[in-house]
């Protein structure tokens, strides 16, 4: 099933004109409509519900959750960016489930027709691939959270009282040393940051970011001293974090 | 009123149905255009379904594991908020979870604890939906010019970039495992017991040659974390 030979070279021109622009079009368009739908939630509950945060608690969530986020806004479009290519990009960071499913889908798609990723036509069929990756993932979150629903009323009050009280401990507990594997070095400073801001009882919203930072920080010193470094960037590429 | 009312509410669904809407005409739209530009050059229709094959094949799993740690999200706020978040929204669960936990947090509550209300959800609302238009700006703003960012913050040095991810994600899962640490009993268990349940599933994947396994480890270890967590804690506790 492989294609490679059969699919001729793309006119660049052609690929500019006919896709690339629409593309950037469309995914403009889609990305800033996007936007204004994540602003319907909280209006929909305020107009209907008269339920709105005070100010305080908005400052101070979103001040945490930025502290984690922001770090990704900028980081994550520039590392799948070769591999997504436009219009993976667009659909990735509206859709989400980069990493364990766009990314694939892209890969497979692109062996299947035997093109390589990186050029116009691994591009054009990574996005085939990509976009039947969101319908099937969007209709399947449908019957699931419809199904999930529907399926816990029936779990005893042991299991009810397990979910409420433990799932979230052991969540943090599994992807931290899902992390700490692949970066063992990182681990201990992150741990001793946060144990440190949490005995002295400092309050989430200075507690997270010094631990996050920190974390960074930290990272780029022994990033840096374990590649004998100075700590400014250099064009020196090596094999492991 | 009732939070937990609320947030099973048709509004919820409507909010998500609009999120998937929008994201279902983009792709599809991508799509019709690279098949239109594949077929002018070359590519047959059965060529097309065997792309197609392979990615619907390759997007199963995935998509299994989601439905499967989504069960924290439906357990924690609603069915509802697990559909407009996941159905085509930019967090993944875990990530939607750290979120809903620092909006909590903020309003001065605690995600699935007896003090949360509809205030603590309220600002949930606001917070997970509110913190991830960062991506969507970032993407539709900043697409065209992402080959030349790249080079100007890695400073050509890709890994730097990679190093930088692990230490923020270890550093904001560090800091909510250890106020869970800090609890002892079980939810210090759950942590230690999620913690290595996730690199033990992780590297037997290696071990044995499955590669798959790595899909399921975090699942796995979330649940073997959670009822590990509840045992130690004694069955009626």
């Amino acid at each position: 099933m492989r294609t490679g030979k059969k699919l001729q070279a793309i006119c660049p021109k052609v690929y500019a004109e006919e896709f690339s622009r629409p593309v950037h079009k469309i995914g403009m368009i889609t990305c800033g409509l996007a936007v204004l739908a994540n602003l319907l939630p909280p209006a929909w509950l305020y107009l209907q519900y008269g339920v709105f945060p005070p100010a305080a608690a908005i400052a101070k969530g979103m001040g945490l959750a930025l502290t984690y986020a922001v770090p990704f806004f900028i980081i994550e479009p520039i590392i799948y960016y070769p591999v997504l290519g436009d219009a993976g990009t667009y659909m990735s960071f509206l859709s989400g489930n980069i990493a364990n499913m766009r990314l694939p889908c892209a890969a497979v798609a692109q062996a299947v027709a035997g093109v390589e990723e990186g050029t116009r036509e691994g591009e054009l069929i990574g996005t085939v691939g990509i976009a039947l990756s969101i319908w099937l993932s969007i209709f399947a979150v449908l019957i699931g959270a419809l199904a999930t629903g529907w399926f816990v009323q029936f779990f005893s009050p042991w299991l009810q009282d397990a979910f409420k009280s433990y799932l979230l401990p052991a969540t943090w507990g599994a992807v931290f040393g899902l992390f700490a594997l692949r970066g063992l070095r990182y681990a201990p400073a992150a741990l001793v940051l946060a144990l440190t801001v949490i005995l002295l009882k400092w309050p989430p919203y200075i507690a997270i970011p010094i631990t996050v930072f920190g974390t960074i920080l930290v990272g780029r010193v022994i990033y840096c001293h374990s590649h004998g470094r100075t700590l400014g960037p250099d064009r020196q590429r090596t094999p492991e974090l | 009123m009732d939070w937990q009312q609320i947030a099973n509410g048709s509004w919820i669904w409507i909010c998500g149905a609009v999120l998937a809407a929008i994201a279902l005409y983009q792709c599809t739209s991508f799509a019709l255009l690279a098949v239109k530009l594949l077929r002018r050059y070359g590519l047959e229709k059965r060529e097309v379904m065997g792309m197609l094959r392979g990615a619907a094949i390759t997007s199963v799993g995935p998509i299994l594991v989601e439905l499967f740690v989504m069960v924290a999200l439906v357990v924690a706020l609603s069915p509802g908020i697990a559909w407009q978040r996941e159905g085509a929204a930019v967090g993944s669960v875990i990530t939607e979870l750290i979120q809903a936990t620092n909006a909590a947090a903020g309003a001065g509550q605690e995600l699935g604890g007896d003090n949360f209300d509809l205030i603590g959800f309220a600002n949930v609302i606001f917070v997970m939906n509110i913190s991830c238009i960062g991506w969507m700006l970032a993407a539709g703003f900043f697409t065209r010019y992402l080959g030349r960012a790249r080079q100007k913050i890695a400073g050509g040095d890709d890994r730097w970039l990679i190093v930088l991810s692990v230490c923020a994600t270890l550093g904001i899962f560090g800091f909510w495992a250890s106020t869970n640490l800090v609890k002892g009993g079980g939810a210090l268990v759950a942590v230690v017991a999620g913690a290595i349940l996730a690199a033990f599933f992780f590297k037997l994947a290696d071990r044995i040659g499955k590669p798959r396994l790595k899909e399921w480890a975090l699942g796995l270890a979330m649940f073997g974390g959670m009822f590990i967590g509840k045992l130690s804690a004694g069955w009626g506790g």
